[in-house]
């Protein structure tokens, strides 16, 4: 691993990145920044499924109204009881017909509510699943310098927990949402039937409830965003002193890791303390709310009929009481799913900012095929940095002719992987133009390009799969002597051979089963399998030890015969028979030639070389 | 989960006051039915109160206690409503007293949990978190003690809330009409039944769920780290129908599991309704028989009550899922807290002689691992003052016989010693007081890069510790830094590369002015000349200081008083310095030549080692 990291080879500096923990970056991004459009965007998702979401509106529409005219019947059948000259009589037949009634419309609604209820599961599947499947593809399509600049848990984040909350708040808040709603309608039309002065003081509830709930929710959030804020540090407290424990060990750090853990354990106690106090305080003070309005009518109704005006009846006061109850639900429902939603819109809305990122751009018309590629290189003056102003190349040029090896030395830093980065179009240029087989670069596909090319990087990146897929990576359709052949030419087949169950040994989470030098005997492996007309090793070796290295060495001779290669290498052993070996410093190539000319030169070459074998006899 | 209950004893009034303020509030809620019933029938229908048919007895004290006999309707209306709204507030009060009373045992509760496990995982020995692997680890500290805490408090409101209205609704029920007591009594195993089904078959499923989207997260995580390896060999499209597959199945499986939940619903709505229109019914037909007791107001109140006991048996139910899911996290946490050091320190040791490091016949295997051991036999001593250096193949056990100085692992067979003294005699802390340790696999923590250097020593001094960055060739990088030393490290240290994150642990490690330096392969990041120059230095530095070098390339080693090679069958035979190695050592000669005379013949015999 060398200094090359600062540059795009991995999560090194990032541009624009954000301070603070993981969870400091998503809550300040809590509250979403255009609702309107984000609601529409994703409302664009949920149309995908419309006929779904239709028959789903539709069953809902006829359960809420089942549901609202319930206590009509109710109140229907308790009034076939009667009282008959001081005694109480009930029409058991007519009580019958009224409970048949309901029964009735019950099994049938629930019938329906079950259907609700699958078709709220295909509709919130469908659209996770549509989402998720245009966001794993947006990111594939993304630039390098994408997953580059941005944290990885970040972009999993949005994958998961984003993708999550879309999906509850669509499974749950849009049917809660609508049930709301018509329950509010129908409610509010019966009480009109029945008395519209009651019903003007029973809407003033709705004003009551939304700001109560508006206060206490800006106090719950205030805790609560703290105590996720605590718990997120807590747990990247936890993680770094496990993951650094033989560390922690090592330096007897324990007791302060133990300290400073429990001081954030007390913080997280009294900031959580508060936010669930603050949290259980809104259910008490809507029961308060209900309950005062319920007096209130009583107390209204109960004066009107007394008083004899308003023409209002008993009964109707009575089914006034019932309704207004049934009224002060769906508030409470609303205001419920309020922070769901939220939550749900500022995810979509992360989700929304990858999809709107700017994908790869492909610019290549020329019809050139990967097998017409003969390997000629040429890089004519390039110029570039990955951070305006901060130059890593200024001015590099250098011709490689087909079938050459080429290897690229110098200082971390200097702008080696830089080279290949661009090589391969992870980057752009700024300035200047590579060119293979004279064609710029960028007249060129970039499938048939990097079809042309292989590389095998230091970090090695496996799937996990078997191994004989992972050497396949490069040639789906490679047949098993030809993958048997490729990990033999990769000095793979040794340790391979002696796994019980050989090729077919699947991997755990990217290959974590295996040592570092095995893993990048296998992206070797894979890339000799490829059959490219110009390999790139970048370090590819650095974890093999030095005598494996050399009869890996002598194999891949043989392969790279008729193939252009570059290779970067720390150890200077490996790359003394290249055609030419290339000093690159600060950006700039300083001296080129063969192993024997560069150290008869007495430059850098050979400075860099004395310090590796310094006092070494030959 | 009873072990973890011990936690909750110091809390243990809070614990007991929090469900007594439940049952506070659960008895408020049970009696606003009857005063909503009384503002109806004696208010606004005009029954009279006292009358011992329609009257009710309870309602017949307050108002002759309140009103007298002459009272108006409004006035009843009025009395009952201010009953109503104040029992409304004492009932919120009881309400939020308990989830006060909850949170604070329970948070209480999962701090002193949380920072327990955390100091018996810093007490754990290296093999035992090895084990357990890190990322487990992690889980059971984080999600697994909040599922606890959170399931803790829950216990303490919603397990009292729901069993209470269950029995209170029934209790009330019963007091109005036996019968309907019956009709409960049918109703609740219908109920019960079908829950049991559905989650019996849901609850395995749910873990499927797990899987599989563990498996969506690891093709995410695997395309987003390996980008470069994707685009090089134009697999996006292989890619997106690999994640097409992960994302369907993950699909299919919450499909399945939605659909089996979408029974409960209506079934709870059938089983609500129908037990609503036998009640009603069973009042008609009391009524028709002539039954005094029964009336519309008392037919109302049932069916007030049979919702909430049906409603609290749905709740009893949801719990059962909530306990199946706290007690494997318990589960997962007493196992960590079940866990004693297997490497304990000894009492104290008695220091002689000039050797530093010493194994005698020292034999070495992973534990848990059987087979070949790692290292056999080793017998090598280490003077104070010298540098020694290892070599030999990757997994020939370099890290592993370093690794036993500090007792990160003890040997399976013979004896390591440090400075004479067996080092099972030394107490832990002190004999790793005594080593600066560079692991291979470089780790920095969320502080400044002069806090992080600082771990080594953390009384060194501003000048000491630029000292040990200028020797660990860091002050050129860090100056680069805007803000020098006082830079912050992020995330880890991903903020730095590879190389500089070495030199920071070098630093780290020589500002402890260690009496035993290691470095396990670690300026393996930097370039040679770099390399050289800190070598250099380190020459310079280490005067009476015993440095243990591992390293791959020659260039790092040949300087070194005496080498090490270790041979593939995890033993040392030859251990010289490096003209002499040349001459007895066939491997080193080996290692040399292929790292020195790049045309020099390759051996035939593959295989013969790794």
């Amino acid at each position: 691993m060398s200094e090359k990291r600062h540059g795009p080879g991995g999560p090194g500096p990032r541009p624009g990145g954000r301070p603070g923990g993981p969870m400091g970056a998503r809550l300040n991004a809590e509250k979403p920044k255009n609702t309107k459009r984000t609601l529409f965007r994703l409302a664009r998702y949920i149309g995908k499924s419309g006929w779904v979401l239709v028959g789903l509106l539709a069953i809902m529409l006829v359960v809420t109204l089942v549901e609202i005219l319930n206590p009509f019947f109710q109140q229907k059948a308790i009034d076939t009881i009667t009282l008959v000259d001081g005694k109480l009589a009930v029409d058991l037949r007519a009580m019958v017909g009224y409970l048949a009634a309901i029964g009735g419309t019950f099994v049938f609604s629930a019938t329906l509510s079950y259907f609700q209820g699958l078709l709220a599961a295909k509709l919130s599947q469908t659209t996770v699943y549509t989402m998720r499947n245009e966001l794993f593809s947006k990111i594939s399509r993304l630039p390098i310098s994408y997953t580059d600049t941005h944290r990885h848990g970040d972009i999993m984040s949005r994958m998961t927990n984003d993708i999550e909350n879309v999906s509850n708040a669509v499974s749950q808040s849009i049917a809660t949402l609508f049930s709301a709603v018509l329950t509010l309608i129908g409610a509010l039309t019966m009480m009109l039937y029945y008395s519209p002065l009651l019903t003007a003081v029973a809407i003033t509830i709705i004003p009551m409830t939304l700001l109560v709930s508006s206060v206490l929710a800006k106090f719950m959030r205030k805790y609560f965003v703290a105590q996720q804020r605590i718990l997120g540090r807590l747990n990247s407290n936890v993680e770094e002193s496990v993951t650094g424990y033989k560390t922690v060990v090592a330096y007897g750090k324990e007791a302060d890791a133990i300290a400073s853990f429990a001081e954030n354990a007390q913080e997280l106690r009294t900031t959580s303390i508060k936010a669930r106090v603050w949290g259980s305080i809104m259910g008490p003070i809507m029961n308060f709310l209900g309950n005062f309005h319920y007096v209130l009518l009583a107390a209204l109704g109960g004066y009107m009929v007394l008083s004899g005006r308003g023409g209002i009846t008993v009964g109707s006061i009575q089914a006034m009481l019932q309704y207004s109850k049934k009224f002060s639900q769906p508030i409470n429902m609303i205001a419920n799913q309020y922070s769901t939603i939220l939550t749900a819109l500022a995810g979509a809305e992360r989700i929304f900012e990858i999809m709107d990122s700017a994908n790869e751009v492909d610019t290549g018309r020329s019809d050139i095929r990967v097998e017409d590629i003969r390997g000629d290189i040429t890089f004519e003056n390039l110029q570039f940095g990955y951070v305006p102003g901060e130059p890593v190349l200024k001015g590099f040029d250098l011709e490689v002719k087909a079938g050459q090896k080429i290897a690229i030395v110098g200082a971390t830093g200097s702008g080696k992987t830089t080279v290949v980065n661009l090589l391969t179009r992870f980057y752009e240029l700024d300035g200047g133009r590579i060119t293979i087989d004279g064609v710029d670069i960028t007249e060129i596909p970039k499938d048939t390009l990097r079809h042309a090319i292989a590389i095998v990087l230091q970090d090695t990146v496996l799937f996990s799969d078997t191994i004989g897929a992972n050497i396949r990576y490069g040639r789906d359709n490679a047949t098993d002597e030809s993958v048997r052949a490729a990990a033999h030419t990769a000095m793979a087949d040794v340790f391979i051979d002696r796994l019980p169950e050989g090729y077919e040994t699947r991997l755990t989470e990217s290959g974590s089963n295996l040592s570092e030098g095995q893993r990048q005997l296998l992206s070797i492996s894979r890339a000799v399998l490829a059959d490219p007309k110009i390999l790139i090793l970048d370090e590819a070796t650095s974890s093999v030890d030095t005598r494996t290295e050399l009869r890996l060495q002598q194999a891949m001779n043989n392969l790279m015969k008729g193939r252009t290669s570059l290779i970067i290498a720390h150890r200077l052993s490996t790359i003394r028979d290249a055609d030419k070996i290339v000093v690159v410093s600060d950006g700039r190539i300083v001296e080129v030639g063969s192993h024997d000319e560069l150290l008869a030169k007495g430059g850098q070459y050979s400075k860099l070389y004395s310090s590796q074998f310094a006092g070494v006899a030959i | 989960m009873k072990k973890l209950f011990r936690y909750i004893l110091p809390y243990k009034w809070l614990a007991l006051v929090s469900p007594l303020m439940m049952m506070g509030e659960v008895a408020c809620d049970l009696c606003l039915p009857y005063l909503m019933s009384y503002i109806v029938n004696f208010g606004i229908l005009g029954m009279d109160v006292f009358s011992p048919t329609e009257g009710s007895p309870m309602a017949a004290r307050l108002v002759g206690l309140f009103l007298g006999e002459d009272y108006t309707g409004m006035q009843l209306i009025l009395l009952f409503g201010i009953l109503m709204i104040s029992l409304t507030l004492v009932g919120g009060f009881f309400g939020t007293m308990c989830a006060y009373t909850a949170a604070r045992a329970a948070q209480s509760f999962g701090r002193d949990l949380r920072v327990d496990v955390f100091k018996k995982v810093m007490s754990l020995s290296i093999e035992q978190t090895d084990r357990f692997t890190t990322g487990s680890l992690v889980t059971r500290m984080t999600n697994d003690i909040t599922m606890i805490v959170d399931f803790m408090e829950m216990l303490m409101r919603m397990f009292v809330r729901a069993p209470m209205f269950l029995i209170g609704g029934t209790i009330m029920l019963l007091s109005l009409e036996p019968k309907f007591g019956l009709v409960l009594l049918c109703s609740i195993p219908v109920l019960l039944l079908v829950m049991v089904l559905v989650l019996k078959k849901a609850v395995p499923l749910f873990s499927i769920v797990q899987t599989r989207l563990d498996r969506v997260n690891s093709v995410v995580q695997e395309n987003v780290s390996g980008a470069r390896v994707v685009k090089a060999y134009v697999r996006e499209e292989h890619e997106c129908g690999r994640f097409r597959n992960a994302n369907g199945e993950l699909r299919d499986v919450n499909l399945r599991v939605l659909r089996l939940m979408a029974i409960i619903n209506p079934v709870m709505m059938i089983v609500m309704n129908v037990t609503v229109i036998v009640v009603m019914y069973l009042g008609g037909v009391n009524i028709a028989f002539g039954d005094a007791s029964m009336n519309t107001g008392s037919i109302m109140a049932s069916i007030t009550y049979v919702s909430m006991v049906l409603n609290s048996v749905l709740m009893v139910t949801g719990m059962f899922g909530a306990i199946s899911r706290a007690s494997a996290s318990a589960k997962r946490v007493v196992e960590v807290m079940g866990e004693e050091p297997v490497i304990l320190g000894g009492e104290g040791a008695t220091e002689q002689g000039d050797i530093a490091v010493s194994f005698k016949n020292v034999s070495f295997r992973y534990p848990g691992t059987v087979g070949r051991p790692v290292l056999s036999g080793i017998d090598l001593d280490i003077k104070k003052g010298e540098t020694l250096a290892i070599i030999g193949a990757t997994g020939s056990g370099k890290s592993s016989l370093v690794a036993m100085i500090p007792r990160f692992y003890d040997a399976i067979e013979g004896e390591v010693f440090v400075n004479g003294a067996p080092v099972k005699d030394y107490p832990l802390a002190d004999l790793r007081a005594k080593i600066g340790y560079v692991m291979q696999k470089t780790v920095l923590f969320s502080d400044t890069i002069a806090g992080n250097i600082r771990w080594g020593d953390p009384d060194a001094s501003d000048k000491a510790v630029r000292a040990a960055a200028a020797a660990a060739q860091a002050t050129e990088f860090i100056d680069g830094f805007a803000e020098g030393f006082d830079t912050f490290v992020a995330e880890k240290g991903a903020s730095l590369s590879g190389g500089q994150k070495q030199r920071t642990s070098v630093a780290r490690a020589l500002v402890r002015k260690p009496e035993i330096l290691i470095l396990d392969d670690s300026t393996s990041a930097l370039d040679l000349a770099t390399e050289g120059k800190l070598r250099a230095e380190l020459a310079k530095m280490t005067g009476d200081t015993t440095v243990i070098i591992i390293a791959q390339r020659i260039a790092s080693v040949m300087t070194a008083d005496r080498i090490a090679v270790l041979e593939n069958d995890g033993t040392i035979v030859h251990c010289a310095p490096h003209e002499e190695l040349l001459k007895i050592s066939e491997t080193y000669r080996d290692i040399c030549d292929s790292q020195i005379r790049s045309g020099a013949l390759v051996r035939k015999e593959d295989g013969e080692d790794e």
